[in-house]
């Protein structure tokens, strides 16, 4: 199968462009194989990756002009041949290792923890199955990056809006009965751009490899925001 | 040669779930503390964690902490150490709680407490009914748990270096530990980070093995560190096969599976668990059902095309437990198995997962050098936690669930010994230049050009060394021959060289560097293993069947100085309670 | 007090703008199908009673507030340098309030000629 693969190393080249690989198809390979195999075939070739089973989110990349992690996409499902990318937006280190820290601090931006004002209880802080469920779907982001990348909106403003991945995990905390930080939150969100920014384009929801959806999240943030403010 | 140079009150290496643990008590406490992860520390592999932790909290069933205490000593198969198998089962309960507390999202019963589930080698009253202790967060527990600690050290604001690559540990002459030399992968630039306190915290070394459930970064790096350092490896032959890997590709079903009501069969339909552990069935402990599965297929009995696995048979759960119990074993199965385990069985053999062994530590996280008449020597300013450190609880076959007890419960007794420690000492000790000296060449002597073996193709041949020669069953014969191919695969290391010699994001260097650690930990695991003439837990002999509890009821310790070991008498006397004497272990 | 530009009422307002610029598009478009006025008096007598000439100018400030979000966030997404932004930002504001002046102006001699 052929691959072609970003590159580019700032130690030597002065432009990136696009390198050429052929390899071996095994039953089962998944993206993130192939490209390993690309790495025993080339040792100067970069990317990031771990766990090898869609946990860690190391391996987000763009495949075909789609954001996804190597790990769980079969590259049978890839159309030939297969070009493939740094994430978008973000400025590349490396070949397919890209500078994430603008990300990391929009999701530091969020205060992305429970803050929980009362006494604490020497037990457990008690919670409804019922309320627990409404962390499904939140909860399980793995930061891969793929969604914030993927968004024009985060292109045109990273610095200054929070990304799908972000807001997904502000609303993970309002959405958790135990957080008594609510008004705070909701504050913080305030503003043309940290929030409101999402145009509801839903590249985000494409593009989360752990079909998570940022945009129904951000909406009922704005549908909380706008109960406390009536 | 400069070196760039950072001070800091605490270091830790690594930033899995001890780690974070330790360092969020020292950033609570208001110390400078680093925390230095080869990845962004939601990478780290605790994420992967599924089933949960165990802490007898009695949601469930009735349970205690001393239930929970024979349990794991019993599935120790009795060479865990009480003292500290005592010291974990008592903290589980509160350390579980501050979890909850600091917003991990565990699933819940209907009264609103935490979701405990069933677990292998759980019972209640000391040996009697299944117990159920185990706390998750659906099947994502160390996902949740370590996302949660990682957003505390948001909070406490926590000093991290991502992605930079520990490489040494700076020892002086009079053989305390002054910090590290790590290196900044970005830039490929070293700097030193200077400590009065520093802590190990990083993690297991599956990667040893060519079929594992460990990530690609699990190299035992901190292991490795340790025995350049003059430290010993503890219990290094004791390896933990998880029973239930995806077939072939070793990605792991946890025993939650089987906790929540799955069961494993071979091809002929038969539930063989049953012939095995007639009690505790398919939740036998891990070692137990690992061996069991092995042998299935040894003797004809594996399933598919080439009869090489058995089947994990969950669709009688029915769709809505899976949905809600199993959601990630779901989409695992699907992706990595191309089955939907509501409807199809998962093809499952076991795959290398745990270290029992490590770094010797105390119960409050003090790296020490056992000796034989069983008392240990402190290394000053040196902490190991989690699974690079041995403490030991896990002996000779650790319990489900109870690895991330452990990580958390031992990160934070680190962390709490570590800001001890510095109220008496408020000073970094003096560094010269010499002692730096030692770990700047372990950088240079990649910096060798020209024409050698290249890092993939010996990682490669040594990674099937070891999975032909430190296996499930091992004899004298396959371990001998081991020791050999592992000696000569160390001997060409030296012969290797780096082709790309660039500084930003170098990941082929950062390999090489991997590659010295894990043949470093793979020496240990095999002439620990060779030595040890019993059978025991996860250390399985046909030549020696039987536990020998009058010659080694010992822990094994193994220095890299000369390839020695020695061994350390195993503590039978908990802190409090009586003592839990040898038992034939059945299930 | 914030420092910023609005970001819940300005999301708050295009909505409810648009929900009334949809319904009146709606109510109209029916009522020029089956009511259309046949000549320019006709018309100018209908534009005259007070319901449809507050309705039409309700719908023309629904109309500029929409508008004026809409600009904005474009603006906001793609005009970074910021006196290229306050200078666009200020022309559409003087076109929008001129637009909005002369309908009124327009409604407003409708009522009187009539």
């Amino acid at each position: 199968m052929k691959f072609f693969v970003y590159r580019y190393n700032p130690d030597v080249d002065t432009a990136p462009h696009m390198q050429e690989y052929d390899v071996e198809v095994t039953r089962g390979m998944m993206l993130r194989d192939a490209l390993m195999e690309i790495k025993r075939q080339d040792e100067s070739f970069a990317f990031r990756h771990s766990c090898g089973e869609g946990v860690c989110g190391s391996d987000a990349v763009n495949a075909n002009g789609k954001n996804m992690l190597g790990c769980t996409t079969p590259v049978v499902e890839l159309k030939e041949p297969v070009n493939v990318r740094p994430l978008p937006g973000r400025p590349v280190i490396r070949d397919l290792v890209v500078d994430m820290s603008q990300f990391y601090q929009q999701y530091r931006a969020v205060k992305p923890y429970l803050i929980h004002k009362d006494p604490l209880p020497e037990q457990e802080i008690l919670q409804s199955p019922e309320d627990r469920d409404k962390l499904d779907g939140l909860y399980e982001c793995i930061m891969c990056g793929c969604c914030s990348t993927s968004c024009p909106s985060f292109w045109w403003n990273p610095d200054k809006f929070h990304g799908p991945q972000a807001l997904l995990q502000a609303w993970r905390f309002l959405a958790d009965s135990r957080d008594q930080a609510t008004e705070e939150r909701l504050d913080d969100l305030e503003g043309p751009y940290k929030l409101f920014r999402c145009h509801t384009i839903m590249n985000c929801v494409e593009s989360c490899p752990k079909s998570l959806n940022p945009t129904k999240a951000i909406g009922k943030i704005k549908e909380l925001m706008l109960k406390h403010s009536i | 040669m400069t070196l760039a140079r950072r001070r800091f009150d605490a270091l830790i290496i690594g930033a899995g779930g001890a780690g974070l643990n330790a360092a969020l008590q020292l950033a609570n406490a208001n110390l400078r503390v680093a925390v230095v992860s080869k990845v962004f520390p939601t990478r780290s592999h605790t994420v992967a964690a599924q089933g949960g932790v165990n802490a007898a909290l009695a949601n469930v069933f009735e349970d205690n902490w001393h239930w929970h205490m024979f349990d794991t000593v019993k599935g120790s198969d009795y060479l865990g150490d009480q003292d500290a198998i005592e010291f974990m089962c008592r903290e589980a309960i509160p350390t579980v709680y501050e979890l909850e507390h600091n917003g991990v999202p565990f699933s819940r019963l209907d009264n609103g407490r935490i979701y405990q589930r069933a677990f292998g080698g759980q019972s209640q009253n000391f040996g009697g009914a299944q117990a159920a202790r185990t706390c998750a967060a659906a099947d994502r527990t160390g996902h949740a748990i370590l996302h949660t600690l990682y957003q505390q050290n948001i909070r406490a604001r926590t000093h991290f270096f991502d992605e930079y690559f520990g490489v040494d540990l700076i020892r002086d002459d009079d053989g305390a530990i002054l910090g590290a030399l790590t290196l900044e992968i970005e830039t490929g630039e070293p700097l030193l980070i200077e400590a009065k306190t520093t802590l190990l915290a990083t993690g297991g070394c599956g990667q040893v093995f060519r079929t594992t459930s460990n990530a690609h970064i699990n190299t035992g790096d901190g292991m490795a560190m340790a025995l350049r350092a003059g430290v010993p490896l503890m219990d290094m032959e004791f390896f933990q096969f998880h029973p239930t890997g995806i077939s072939g590709r070793g990605m792991l079903i946890t025993e939650g599976v089987r906790g929540e009501g799955g069961y494993l069969v071979n091809k002929d339909g038969e539930r063989f668990m049953e012939r095995y552990a007639p009690n505790a069935k398919d939740l036998a402990s891990r070692d137990v059902v690992a061996r069991a599965i092995v042998t299935e297929v040894k003797e004809g009995r594996g399933c598919g095309p080439n009869a090489d696995h058995v089947l994990l048979k969950v669709d009688h759960l029915g769709e809505d437990i899976i949905a809600k119990r199993l959601p990630g074993i779901r989409e695992s199965s699907q992706i990595f198995a191309g089955v939907d385990p509501a409807v199809e069985p998962i093809p499952v053999f076991p795959t290398a997962h745990y270290v029992m062994g490590g770094i010797p530590t105390d119960r409050l996280g003090h790296v020490v050098i056992p000796s034989s008449d069983g008392s240990e020597e402190i290394v000053p300013g040196l902490y190991a936690a989690g699974e690079c450190a041995c403490v030991s609880v896990h002996g000779a076959n650790r319990l489900g669930g109870n690895s991330l007890l452990d990580i958390l419960v031992f990160g934070r007794a680190a962390g709490q010994q570590i800001i001890d420690h510095l109220k008496d000492s408020p000073e970094h000790r003096p560094m010269s230049d010499a002692i730096i000296e030692k770990a700047v060449s372990r950088l240079s002597r990649w910096e060798q050009e020209g024409e050698g073996i290249s890092v993939r193709e010996l990682r490669d041949e040594f990674r099937k060394v070891m999975e032909d020669h430190a296996g499930v069953f091992r004899t004298d014969e396959i371990m001998s021959e081991g020791v050999e191919k592992v000696k000569a695969v160390r001997e060409k290391l030296k012969d290797v060289r780096l082709g790309d010699q660039s500084k930003v994001f170098n990941t082929a260097r950062i390999e090489a560097l991997e590659l010295e650690n894990l043949i470093d930990i793979g020496m240990s695991i095999v002439l620990s293993a060779l030595e040890r003439k019993e059978s025991r837990g996860a250390h399985s002999r046909p030549d020696y069947t039987e536990r020998d509890d009058v010659n080694w009821l010992k822990h094994s310790v193994y220095f890299q100085e000369g390839d020695r070991l020695d061994y350390k008498p195993v503590q039978t006397k908990p802190l409090t309670v009586e003592t839990f004497p040898p038992k034939p272990r059945v299930y | 007090m914030s420092r910023q530009a609005s970001g819940l009422r300005a999301w708050a307002l295009q909505r409810i703008s648009a929900a009334y610029l949809g319904l009146y598009l709606i109510y109209m478009l029916g009522h020029l199908s089956f009511n259309a006025p046949e000549s320019f008096e006709a018309w100018r007598t209908y534009v005259a009673d007070p319901g449809v000439s507050i309705g039409m100018l309700l719908f023309v400030v629904a109309l500029l507030i929409h508008a004026w979000v809409g600009i904005r966030d474009v603006l906001i997404d793609y005009v970074h340098p910021i006196m290229a932004r306050v200078t666009l930002l200020s022309l559409f504001a003087i076109g929008f309030v001129g637009c909005g002046l002369w309908f009124a102006k327009a409604i407003f001699l409708a009522s009187v000629a009539a």
